[in-house]
């Protein structure tokens, strides 16, 4: 599409350039977001697997989301069906660090987590949108309960450096005056007749209407400090009972002062699809989903199993691996299939006769850069002193996010923020700090937007993505040409061997791209499997 | 993870250099305003280490990072400088033309930084490539092509 349309194209990275400018990483990748395709999973309600030959069977690699799901959906349809996974774990960036959790990075570095109990980060996946379907059909079917994961919170910051003294804003406050603003200009230019040759007078009407409606506009249709504006913005001083309890109204920001600020490019953080409410997280962290589905697996999956070759013949495919707890000779797994959800980086660096066109598709496809950090309090401070119950802070800061506990809420004692959670070339500096420097930058500038980030701060653990050793990175990233050359025969089954993954999938960085690209090559592998069957 | 994307969403996530403030109050991070000053040495301690490590000394996990240190690929500098433009097996690429390239993405370094990183990293770690390579023959390298986000 990026040849089509190249005047279109040219105006759109100029927009993106502007917003980059002006605003932070999250408004960039709000308007990216948007500017793309809507990301809707295609899951369509259980897999139909039915007629397995008798004693077919599927060697599974790796046991994240979508190798678990491969597994146990083969395994019901009567494969016969092994699963080899590096860690010693199930659930791969499905992952929850707990109190107690030890973690060793590539080049070295251990981190304890010394979180108290029933306090967690999930360094990956925090949230599932509602209709992933896939995602939301497997948590059902597993009996993982869910919370409502709070994407957006009006009482939660934005925050810009450069803009208000470094004061952070609350949300309510930037969309009203935004979204007020806004609406008296359109409101004064339809009064003005500047709209007469593209709206009829009869829809003007009713325009100036929703205007004052959406914008909180007073009877002349100016956006200024009353009731209304203060019913979104909030109060000077809010409604109560008795003789105290008369409010006095807010007094809205200047227009200048919002677009200056630049603040304006978080207002729509929850409009985009895959933010819209409702979404969820699973009660006790993202982990309990692999849990849960390492359980119901049982022995099917085999741990601490490195890959370390993948030959396939006319007959099957053999898998070489060693066991990452001993210094013993490989050993070999084999089937008469295999479905492969190794991540491209590793799996690059495997032995793999498969042809040309699934080679350099996966060694075409780079990782994103990402970390997150977690960090314990000695109480909520952000619940006890600025009433923030879940949901997230944005920023122009090197942390970009802070993300609120959504819940436990007033539980008194301790807590755990998500500190930060970054990309891009930030998220590729963190990564080069070892993580004490990490986390001594997120307290650091955490502070700047809650100044008891000092006195109260613990403990805390910084995932830095490129350096977790099942993935080396984050998340596929394609771009619109690596997708066109290469993104089919990453997908195509080759031989006796498919691909599944999040990169596989129109869902990068999901969970729910796991889940289909997994159901969408079993449901291929199943059909060649069928039909081999039938010949022999 | 954008997805929240990731999702992640994270994961969602994101990119063309990750829309970064214009000031730098810490010297540990940088901006878009002064990625393009950083020096060959700056680029490899603010962005490489963060895989090949500090020394070049690489990393193993379930697959590896290369070690830098006396590593005789370094013989042919077009290497270094192909793998730096391009990314190779999940890297990402440096060599976009500024402004571009994809989400969560990668930033973009001159042909400068890159000859600078280049020459930087083949004079280091044990080694002793002494043949500096200069801006001019860097940009006579296939780059990546210019090309928009596309769908995700």
């Amino acid at each position: 599409m990026e040849n089509g349309e190249a005047s279109n194209s040219l105006s759109r990275r100029q927009l993106l350039r502007m917003i980059g400018a002006t605003a932070g990483s999250g408004a960039m990748y709000q308007a990216m977001s948007s500017l793309g395709l809507a990301a809707a999973s295609t899951y369509e309600g259980p897999i139909d697997l039915q007629g397995a030959p008798r004693g077919a069977s599927v060697l599974v690699l790796g046991a994240g989301m979508a190798g678990m799901t491969a597994a146990y959906e083969l395994r019901n349809a009567g494969y016969k069906v092994q699963l080899l996974e590096y860690n010693a774990r199930p659930g791969g960036r499905n992952w929850t660090l707990r109190g107690g959790d030890r973690y060793t990075e590539m080049g070295g570095h251990t981190q304890q987590c010394e979180f108290d109990k029933d306090l967690y980060i999930n360094p990956g996946p925090w949230r599932i949108p509602y209709h992933h379907h896939g995602m939301m059909h497997y948590t059902k079917l597993l009996g993982v309960p869910l919370e409502p994961f709070f994407q957006v919170n009006y009482n939660a910051y934005l925050h810009s450096s450069a803009a208000f003294g470094g004061k952070p804003q609350r949300f309510r406050e930037v969309k009203a005056d935004y979204q007020g603003h806004v609406a008296e200009l359109l409101a004064k230019a339809t009064r003005q007749n500047s709209l007469d040759a593209s709206v009829t007078k009869e829809d003007q009407e009713m325009l100036l209407e929703s205007l004052r409606e959406w914008g909180a506009l007073d009877s002349s249709y100016a956006y200024t400090a009353s009731g209304a504006s203060s019913d979104r913005r909030g109060y000077e001083r809010s409604p109560g009972g008795g003789l105290s309890g008369r409010p006095i109204p807010s007094k809205p920001m200047a227009l200048h002062d919002v677009l200056d600020s630049g603040l304006w490019s978080g207002v729509a953080n929850g409009d985009t699809f895959d933010m819209q409410t409702a979404l969820f997280q699973p009660a006790g962290g993202m982990g309990r989903i692999g849990e849960a589905f390492g359980r119901e697996l049982g022995p099917v999956i085999r741990y601490n199993a490195k890959v370390t070759d993948i030959h396939q013949d006319e007959r099957g495919v053999t898998v070489a691996f060693t066991d990452t707890r001993e210094q013993g000779a490989p050993q070999t797994a084999r089937a008469d299939w295999c479905l492969c959800t190794i991540p491209l980086p590793i799996l690059a660096q495997i032995p793999m006769n498969v042809g040309q066109a699934m080679a350099s598709a996966i060694s075409a496809v780079p990782y994103a850069a990402a970390i997150k950090a977690g960090l314990q309090f000695k109480r909520r401070f952000w619940e006890e002193d600025e009433k923030i119950f879940g949901g997230i802070t944005y920023t122009d800061l090197p942390i970009m996010n802070i993300g609120y506990p959504n819940t436990g809420f007033q539980s008194g004692g301790k807590g755990v923020l998500l500190g930060a959670y970054v990309w891009g070339l930030r998220a590729m500096e963190f990564t080069a700090m070892p993580p004490p420097e990490r986390l001594k930058k997120v307290v650091d500038y955490g502070s700047q937007i809650h100044p008891q980030y000092h006195k109260e701060f613990e403990n805390g653990v910084a995932v830095a993505w490129h350096r977790v050793p099942f993935t080396m990175g984050c998340f596929g990233m394609w771009t619109a040409a690596t997708r066109a050359k290469h993104y089919d025969d990453l997908c195509q089954i080759d031989g006796r061997i498919a691909l599944a993954g999040e990169h596989a999938s129109f869902l990068g960085g999901w969970q729910e791209g796991a889940v289909t690209s997994a159901l969408d090559a079993i449901g291929r592998l199943h059909q060649h499997a069928v039909a081999q069957g039938e010949k022999a | 993870m954008r997805n929240d994307a990731s999702s992640f969403a994270l994961l969602l996530w994101v990119g063309v250099g990750a829309a970064l403030s214009a000031h730098a109050d810490s010297p540990l991070f940088t901006s878009r305003a002064t990625l393009s000053s950083l020096s060959g040495e700056q680029i490899y301690e603010h962005i490489c280490q963060g895989c090949h490590m500090p020394g070049g000394q690489g990393a193993a996990g379930a697959g590896a990072y290369p070690k830098l240190a006396t590593n005789k690929n370094f013989v042919s500098w077009r290497f270094v400088a192909l793998t730096v433009l391009d990314g190779r097996n999940g890297m990402p690429p440096f060599g976009f033309p500024e402004g571009q390239g994809m989400r969560s993405g990668p930033s973009h370094l001159t042909d400068a930084q890159i000859a600078d990183v280049v020459n930087y990293v083949r004079g280091h770690f044990g080694n002793a490539y002494k043949a500096e390579v200069t801006a001019k023959q860097i940009a006579a390298l296939p780059h990546p092509a210019a090309e928009l986000i596309g769908p995700q």
